[in-house]
Parts: structure tokens; sequence; C-alpha cells
């Protein structure tokens, strides 16, 4: 029976197809990225000259460029100290409520299942300057009227709040799968301790999801820095650049300028930052928190 | 106090909720209203009438059901072939005997989960118009097959260990070959994790914008995201057809999600938490 499983050439055939789109879009695109981003290539002619690293140093001197990085940023930030209190505070309420539980956990993700290409325009539409939402609701109060996503001031700001709407759900759920997987018997011992809530949520709780929120603040660095079909969508990176993440300064100049060799350069520069950030996330943070059995 | 303090956060979850739905319902109402001063007027009241010709025209001038099926096609197709060569390699590297090299495989396969695939967008890019397959639906199909093996793999590999090792001495007492005992037993053991792979990648192909929006050109192969935002850009000043389009993408989605939603979220968060 051994030797039925152990059979070389089924194996291969078994494993060949993946492995083949493994490396054709993995391993084969990061090589070629980091190949052309050391040309001058513009993605159509036969004419290709080796320059080393003249388009890293274009980048990183390139204030533009450094304005869309400061936007990743933005979204970094917005995401580890708006966002992950939200998510935080949500899931431990869910937790905490028996009647409508699956109608919260139901709904908070109906966002997350949605394109973010439609997500993109819906909103689009309720910060439109004349009929949208925001605007009429300013208007109620007897405010001003915004141009949400066409003033550089609230475009970046708009967006963030677009996107913690479509993604803060899909995090909740992770959260809430971790609480309401601690098993309850440490929770009641503490209440008949006299714990109260606050002290029990404090204390024994957020010790136990401290993992699950680790996992949480990298899968949205990680999204942060690969954001761009909503900025597409919404903005196009403008007013003036004001919306302009990595990615999206990427794909203007590779696909709309021509400049492949350079863009190609940017995908190594959000590469590498990923990976930086994420390992030293890790190395600074993650492995503080020490995994916690029961 | 005990009580009290249950309402409040029934207060604060309902408030939270409210902002999730009200978008839609902003939409929903939108949709149905005569013409852009209407939803000027009244943007949270009811439609006076329920005008039903913005779905008309957003369904058939618009296109929507063009990449409605464009979509469907692309999203179905992916995920098949997603699933077979995803369930052949982790059948091989979890149930066939060849120890370090599976685990090698795997390791390599896992990688896949941490490079942020929006940075190989332009080699792949190069690399379908070499294949001379842009602007055709397989400039999609390709990549969404090969960005979803990551994560098929990882969910069907856990699950296919769990299955006991019983059975293939079983089956090759009655004679069955390897590739029997991948079709005929550990594939239909493996349906619950091949439904919740099938979903999650179904949703993920059938939601992607930026490969569509920039390996597709032709109008008549737009999947539905990218279409809608043509749409968008083409009835700019219509609102109430904007709405109604909106509304056809948004739909399909709500009813698979109100249907499906425990596999979803089941799938979702397995994969994300191993990843």
């Amino acid at each position: 029976m051994n030797k039925a499983m152990r059979n070389p050439y089924i194996y291969a055939l078994f494993v060949i197809p993946a492995l083949v789109l493994f490396v054709m879009f993995f391993i084969y695109p990061l090589i070629n990225a980091v190949y052309y981003s050391l040309t001058n290539w513009n993605g159509v002619s036969d004419n290709l000259k080796f320059w080393g690293i003249k388009n890293y140093t274009k980048a990183l001197t390139d204030e533009t460029f450094w304005n869309a990085v400061k936007n990743n940023g933005y979204f970094i930030l917005f995401s580890c100290f708006i966002q992950v209190p939200i998510i935080v505070i949500s899931s431990l309420m869910i937790a905490n409520v028996k009647r409508f539980k699956s109608l919260y956990k139901t709904a908070v993700f109906m966002p997350t299942v949605m394109s973010t290409a439609v997500i993109g325009i819906l909103w689009g539409f309720i910060y439109n300057y004349d009929v949208g939402l925001f605007n009429k609701i300013l208007g109620f109060f007897g405010a001003e009227a915004i141009d949400w996503l066409g003033d550089p001031k609230f475009a970046m700001l708009s967006i963030l709040i677009t996107n913690g709407w479509q993604w803060t759900g899909f995090y909740i759920i992770m959260v809430l799968a971790a609480i309401l997987s601690i098993p309850k018997d440490l929770d009641e011992a503490a209440e008949i301790d006299g714990a109260t809530g606050y002290q029990r949520a404090m204390k024994i709780t957020m010790p136990l999801i401290m993992p699950v929120v680790s996992v949480v603040i990298m899968l949205s660095i990680a999204g942060a820095m690969k954001a761009a079909d909503i900025i597409i969508v919404m903005t196009k990176g403008g007013p003036a650049g004001s919306t302009d993440v990595m990615a999206t300064y990427m794909i203007k100049y590779a696909i709309t300028n021509f400049k492949y060799g350079y863009g190609n350069a940017i995908s190594v520069i959000i590469f590498v930052f990923t990976m930086i950030l994420t390992v030293l996330y890790q190395v600074l943070i993650a492995r503080r928190s020490e995994r916690i059995e029961y | 106090m005990r009580a009290l303090k249950k309402s409040i956060n029934h207060i604060v979850l309902m408030g939270y909720l409210l902002i999730i739905l009200f978008p839609f319902l902003f939409v929903i109402f939108s949709s149905f209203k005569l013409n852009n001063s209407e939803i000027a007027l009244s943007p949270f009241g009811l439609p006076e009438h329920f005008v039903w010709d913005n779905y008309v025209t957003a369904w058939v001038n618009a296109k929507i059901n063009v990449y409605f099926l464009n979509s469907l096609y692309i999203a179905v197709l992916s995920s098949c072939v997603t699933i077979l060569i995803g369930a052949m390699m982790s059948f091989a590297v979890t149930r066939m005997r060849f120890g370090k090299i599976s685990t090698l495989l795997f390791q390599l396969i896992l990688l896949g989960m941490l490079i942020p695939n929006t940075s190989l967008m332009l080699p792949i890019y190069l690399l379908m118009q070499k294949m001379n397959v842009l602007n055709t639906h397989l400039a999609l199909i390709i990549p969404y097959v090969a960005n979803a093996i990551p994560f098929t793999v990882i969910i069907m590999a856990q699950f296919m260990k769990s299955i006991p090792s019983e059975i293939e001495e079983a089956a090759v007492v009655d004679g069955l070959s390897v590739g029997g005992i991948f079709a005929k037993m550990v594939l239909p053991l493996t349906i619950p994790a091949i439904v919740t792979v099938f979903i999650v990648n179904f949703l993920g192909n059938w939601n992607e914008f930026l490969l569509s929006n920039y390996f597709i050109s032709n109008d008549e192969l737009r999947t539905l995201p990218t279409g809608m935002v043509q749409f968008r850009d083409a009835y700019q000043s219509n609102y109430a057809q904007m709405s109604a389009g909106i509304v056809y993408s948004v739909v399909p989605v709500m009813v698979i999600y109100a249907v499906l939603q425990k596999k979803i979220i089941e799938g979702v968060t397995a994969g994300s938490v191993k990843g």
C-alpha cells in the first residue's frame, strides 16, 4: 500500500500544475520586477538600457513619491489607532449580548463581501457635493457643504472612512471568533470572585485575544501597503495627488506614462517596505505578546 | 444595572448596524426616484413613485447584462480550475509519501500569502502580453487561478490531513489506483473544504478590480466591477440610474452572502489567521 502512495510520476503530475502557476505568477514576476527596475525600459520598444539603481534614487528623491508613502502611512495610522479600537470594542460588545448576536455578526461582515469598485461608486455618491448624503446631513444642521472628494483637505479622510467602513467588519469577525473560543469558566470564575465586566474584559479577555489583534494589525498594515483599487475608483489619486498611494503612483508611471522600469522600481519598493514592516512588527511587538494556551 | 448595560450595548451596536445599512438604503431608495432633483430634495425619503425605468435602462443600455455574464463565467471557471489544481497539490503533499519534499513544497506555496500581489501586477501584465492573451478572458482567468492557489492549498491541505490514513489502506485492498483514491475517496470527503474554498474564491474573483481594469480594454469583455466604473463615468449625472446599476451589482452578492454566510465567514477567517 505504501508503494501505491509513493508513485513519483503521479506525485509530479499532481504538484506540477500548481507549482508551474506559482513560479509563473509569484517567483518569475518578482525576479522580473527586480530586473526591469534596473533599466530604463518603457514597456513597449526594443530599446532597453541597463542603468543600475537610477530608478530607485529617482523615486527616493521624488517629493510626489514621498507624498504617496505618506498617504500609505495615513492608511496604517488610521487602521491602528481608529479602526483597531473600534474593532476590539465592537467585538467585546457583540460577544457580550445574547439576543441578536447572529444578526450583528452577519451584518457587520456584509460590506466585506462587496466589490471594492462598487463600494467606491456607492460612497462616491454619498460624498457627492449636490445630492450626497453627507452634505444633506451637514445642510440639516445648517453647516456649509463640503466637497468631500474634490477638496485636497478632505479627500484622503473620505477614502479612509470608506475603506474603514468596508473592512472593519472583516476584522471584527476574526476577533469575535477568538473571544468566543475562550472557555466560559475563566470568565465565570472571575465573576464569582467579584470582578466587574470592565475588569474581566481588561484582565482576562484582552490578554487572551492579543495574538489575534496582532494578526489584525499585521493584516491592516499589509492591506494599507497594497491599497489601490478604492483610490482608483474614487479619486484616481487626485485632487492634486492628495490621495495618491505607492500602488497608484506605480500604476500611473508604468501604465499611463510608459515608464515601465521606473514603475517596477516602485513595485520592488512596495514589496521591500511591506516585508520590513512585517518583520519589524513581528520582532518589536508580536513576539512580546506570547501565545497563551488554555 | 446589568440590564441597563446590556441595553447600552444593544443601542451602540444598533447604531453601528445603521452605519452599515444606511448607504444601502440610500442607494436603494435613490434607484427608484425620478431624477436628481427628487434625490436632492428628499435624500432620506421614500421615492414618490417607484420608477422601474431606471432598472431597465441600467440593465440594457448600460450593458450590465453583458458585464454580469462575463463576471459569472470568469468567476465560476477560475474557481473550479483553482479547486482542481489546488486539490491535486494538497492531495500530493498530505496523502502521498514524500515527507521532506512535501513539507518544502507546502512552505513554498505558503510564501505566496506573504507577497503583496499589487507589487507584482506590472510583470504579470507583461507576462499576459507575452502569452498573447491580453484583452481576452484568459488574461483574468489564469492570474485569478494562480493568485488563489496559496489560500486554496492551505485550507484543503489542512482538511485532507485530518482524514484518517486507513482510507488508503482500504482502497488499495479494493484495488484502487492513486488516481482512484484521489477522485473516489479523498475528494468526496473533502467536499466541506471545497465548498468553503469555492465560495471565498468565487467572491474574490467576482469582486476583483485592478487586473480586470488594466488587462481588459474591450467593453464587451469587461467584468461587473470595471463595467460599473465605466457606467458611472458615462452616466455620471444621472444618479437614479447609477443607483439602479449599483443595486444590480450588490444584490447577487448579498443573496449569496445571506444564504452562505456561515461558510463564507468560516473560510475567510480560516484563511487569514493561517496566512
